[in-house]
């Protein structure tokens, strides 16, 4: 009876925890805008700027996703060919962006192929587009592409089951008539949901359009919440930045929940996953030699040149020079990082740890409630904020808690813990559901208490898990900029509003370097995850049984 | 029809994975309306073989032909959809989004046929196989047997010089597998076509192939008519995948055509049978016997250990001097356990000496 009590101590705690960061901010959003009388709500609707914000804001969200899904998907199939040379190499450079905040991303476009930026430099000539419409496009989806790069080679790997695509080439289905006609239709649940994660990823945006937007004056709702609220302490504007919120959040749900209704059920029938690789030897198409060179182009120019030229602008010595060897130095480096930035810095490790390490225990706690009447409303809650746009959830806690706690870090872990929530819930909870249950009933029954069942069953189960929830908070909370740079009060930076700061002063040497030392953190963060996979995977193929192969070998 | 070339024809064919070997140099021919089981168990390449004459795998060394064209060879090897064959698979691999009808119109409209002529076809293909009622169901719809149907139908449709059949009826109950085995010899009678049929049951292979293939590990050890494969095994493993045995030490010499000498040390008896390379120098050899080929009473005692009714026939072990013998004799049990018995045979068949020395251990570990 003791275990049923302590289960309802902490379905409690958790639910006020989950009210408290999600649905307060959420209702004292709402609450402003009649407050404000419908006066205000008129002239802010019918404001021209607030038009042409929400235009940009939904073409980016049809446009985006337009492209990066089926970039993403091809760069799938294509790489699924066993006749493509490297493919390892290709695919952790398709993924590689992943690790590159959005705001490095864009930064370092600009840097590349920008005006005075590398490819001026080296051939004189620089793309005038990519400060505008087309370069927030285009930067947004070589951020979505890894991605949908990602989801879909998964869902090659789980949905195409080999034995369907052989049946369609024994039946007389050339290499792409196979793909249009059976592999992309069992993939269609699992492309619209990339279209939805793709398009709520793009109304969600806030520094790409405000490194490449911006300055161009072409403004999305995320970057006018943020030049609302920068501008000071004006009423009208502070009203103006809740409506924008507002409409952002409905707009959001516009696209998640009709496609949550219809998706969901599809998604969670998966197939069951089949042992044998893809299917046939010799398929035709373009000769894999020339997919590679094609995909490694792909590659150098969205990613490699990009890395390259922000690397080599922060070891310049100053705007405007070559950077051969002979111009590189280390000052940049020791300039950007005075006593304010290493605080920045600080803070940022500070916030992503605690974040990480609180969340990793609350996602656990909340998995160990069960899928079952309050451990599933708990679910849905924390799950929520992940749809809710950062902007909006910044501009509600900061009505619900500034009197109370504004202009302190503890602000922006509350905005951390709201939105990541779901990050740590969603691998925690899937990787508690794949243990199977009998496990723990076979310790009990072989008289283990429910602690040494938690040492000796779970632990060991959820330890990838846990260290995989814990790092990918770790890193989202390094990333993020748009709630930070909207929550931040001077002395209480964080490193990426740091970087964005002097990027809107202008300063590129310190901006450079600033990025790569976020890009690097991040690196140091991301190889230990990297590598815990793949021992996991690897002690999965060794656990498994000698006669699968057996069977693996007579299946093909 | 002297002179037209072998539906299917495997030289020599071998293919690896990675570095393990499936299949080593086997070759077969299936002439065209001939039906050829490769009996094998699990694990011993008869998918693998299936998928290289379809051109889901390449070889590694060796030569596939198709109605005397070379279709696959190490250095070229055609794609599936160019290849002239219908392939039932052994899971049915019935696409979940298509409904049976745009299933079997499927290989058709890849061969660029209208989508009204193919539609028709497929339906046509669909009503002679009793499901046509079934042309809007998706597989999720359809049971087991009629999704076996709807894959027949599918191999049908692109009226393939062979069809290979990968263990069709493993996931079928008995009643069903019976039909299905009945739709394929009608449907094969009607277009003349070469078949090729993989299963792990001996009663299956033998009911239905014009000729039986053998697969041990990869190797084909024997090809001949049911009977032949049955009767004169070129080894225990070759013999275990046709039905029971028991493998007993003897005497042994030929006596004459067709014709055997078996000395259990208790004096030669001349029974039916041979061996392969047998003289008639007497050596000592093992000697394979069928339950079938057992009959009581004979000149060879022994005691009942076991009994088990099988309804048409009683299965017996005889617990003898020389080890435990396998009886089979028609009708209700009448011998009863622990009673004394005298048993002799009305057939032998001697095993080559190398291959029952290779095939020993095979013999003694169940089947996996």
């Amino acid at each position: 009876m003791r275990e049923r009590a302590g289960s309802t101590a902490a379905a409690v705690a958790l639910t006020v925890l989950a009210v408290a960061v999600v649905v307060v901010p959420l209702v004292e959003l709402g609450r402003v805008v009649p407050a404000g009388g419908s006066a205000a709500l008129t002239r802010v609707l019918h404001s021209p700027g607030f038009g042409s914000a929400a235009a940009h804001s939904g073409e980016l969200a049809v446009l985006v996703p337009a492209v990066a899904v089926p970039v993403g998907t091809g760069l799938a199939l294509v790489l699924r060919r066993p006749d493509v040379p490297c493919r390892g190499l290709l695919r952790l450079l398709i993924v590689l962006p992943l690790l590159v905040p959005q705001f490095v991303l864009g930064y370092s476009w600009s840097q590349a192929y920008g005006r005075g930026g590398f490819s001026q430099q080296l051939l004189g000539a620089h793309w005038a587009g990519l400060n505008g419409a087309v370069g927030v496009v285009v930067v947004l989806v070589v951020d979505a592409v890894p991605l949908c790069f990602l989801i879909s080679s998964a869902a090659l790997a789980v949905r195409a089951q080999p034995q369907l695509e052989q049946a369609a080439r024994v039946s007389g289905a050339g290499w792409w008539a196979c793909t249009r006609t059976v592999t992309l239709p069992m993939l269609r649940p699992v492309l619209a949901a990339e279209v939805v994660i793709t398009a709520v990823a793009a109304l969600e945006s806030f520094a790409v359009p405000q490194v490449l937007g911006t300055p161009a004056g072409y403004q999305t709702m995320t970057t006018r919440v943020y030049a609302d609220l920068a501008l000071g302490s004006d009423p009208a504007l502070f009203t103006d930045a809740v409506v924008l919120s507002l409409a952002l959040v409905v707009l959001v749900a516009l696209v998640v929940l009709p496609s949550d209704v219809l998706l969901a059920p599809r998604l969670r029938t998966a197939p069951a996953p089949s042992p044998a690789g893809p299917a046939g030897p010799s398929r035709r198409g373009p000769p894999g030699m020339l997919v590679a060179c094609v995909i490694g182009a792909y590659c150098v120019v969205v990613a490699l040149v990009p890395t390259a030229a922000i690397v080599l602008a922060a070891v310049t010595r100053a705007v405007g020079r070559a950077p051969t060897p002979s111009n590189w130095t280390l000052d940049n480096f020791r300039a950007a990082l005075d006593a304010p930035t290493r605080a920045a810095i600080g803070h940022s490790l500070e916030l992503a740890a605690l974040a990480a390490l609180i969340l990793t225990v609350l996602g656990v706690s909340a998995a160990a409630l069960g899928r079952r009447g309050w451990g599933r409303l708990l679910g849905t809650v924390v799950i929520a904020p992940f749809a809710i746009p950062g902007s909006a959830l910044a501009v509600g806690l900061l009505i619900a808690y500034d009197r109370r706690i504004g202009g302190t870090l503890a602000l922006i872990l509350l905005a951390y813990l709201a939105k990541f929530w779901a990050l740590a819930h969603r691998t925690l909870s899937g990787a508690v559901d794949r243990v199977p249950p009998d496990e723990s009933r076979a310790a009990h029954t072989s008289g283990a208490g429910p602690l040494a069942t938690a040492r000796t069953i779970w632990l060991p189960a959820l330890t990838p898990a846990l260290v995989g929830a814990g790092l990918l908070v770790f890193v989202s909370a390094l990333h993020e900029v748009t709630m930070s740079s909207l929550l931040y009060s001077t002395g209480n930076e964080t490193l990426a509003v740091a970087v964005l700061n002097s990027q809107e002063l202008g300063e590129v040497p310190t901006t450079a370097a600033l990025s790569v030392v976020l890009t690097a953190m991040l690196l140091v963060a991301a190889v230990p995850a990297w590598l815990a996979m793949v021992l996991a995977r690897r002690r999965r193929a060794a656990s498994q049984p000698v006669w699968s192969a057996v069977e693996v070998a007579d299946a093909r | 029809m002297p002179g037209e070339p072998p539906a299917v024809e495997c030289r020599e064919l071998s293919v690896n994975y990675g570095r393990t070997p499936a299949l080593e140099a086997v070759t077969l021919t299936v002439a065209r309306g001939e039906l050829v089981a490769v009996l094998g168990a699990s694990g011993s390449g008869k998918s693998t073989l299936l998928h290289a004459i379809a051109g889901l795998v390449p070889p590694a060394r060796g030569e596939v032909w198709l109605s005397g064209r070379c279709v696959a060879t190490r250095q070229r090897c055609d794609p599936a959809e160019r290849r002239d064959i219908g392939l039932v698979f052994q899971n049915i691999a019935l696409w979940p989004h298509l409904t049976a009808l745009d299933t079997v119109a499927y290989p058709l409209r890849r061969a660029r046929h209208s989508r009204r002529d193919s539609n028709a076809q497929a339906q046509q293909l669909l009503e002679r196989l009793g499901i046509g009622h079934l042309a809007d169901r998706r597989p999720g719809e359809l049971s087991g047997g009629q999704q076996q149907r709807v894959g027949l139908a599918r191999a049908l449709a692109r009226s393939p010089v062979a069809f290979l059949l990968d263990e069709p009826t493993a996931h079928l109950d008995t009643h069903l597998r019976a039909a299905f085995q009945a739709s394929v010899r009608d449907r094969r009678a009607e277009t003349g076509a070469a078949a090729l049929y993989a299963t792990h049951d001996a009663s299956e292979a033998l009911a239905l192939a014009d000729r039986v293939a053998v697969l041990v590990d990869g190797r084909m050890v024997q090809v001949g008519v049911p009977e032949l494969v049955y009767a004169e095994p070129v080894s225990a493993a070759a013999a275990e995948l046709t039905g029971a045995f028991t493998v007993v030490t003897a005497t042994v010499a030929a006596a004459g055509p067709a014709q055997v000498s078996v000395d259990l040390g208790s004096g030669p008896m001349i029974v039916a049978g041979g061996g392969l390379r047998l003289g008639p120098d007497p050596v000592v050899a093992r000697v394979l016997l069928r339950p079938d080929w057992v009959v009581v009473p004979g000149e060879v005692p022994g005691r009942v250990v076991v009994s088990a009714f099988r309804g048409a026939h009683t299965d017996y072990q005889f617990e003898t001097d020389i080890g435990a013998v396998h009886a089979q004799l028609p009708g209700p049990p009448r011998l009863a356990v622990g009673a004394p018995v005298t048993w002799g045979f009305a057939r032998a068949w001697v095993l080559p000496v190398e291959a029952a020395r290779r095939a020993e251990p095979i013999r003694l570990t169940p089947a996996r």
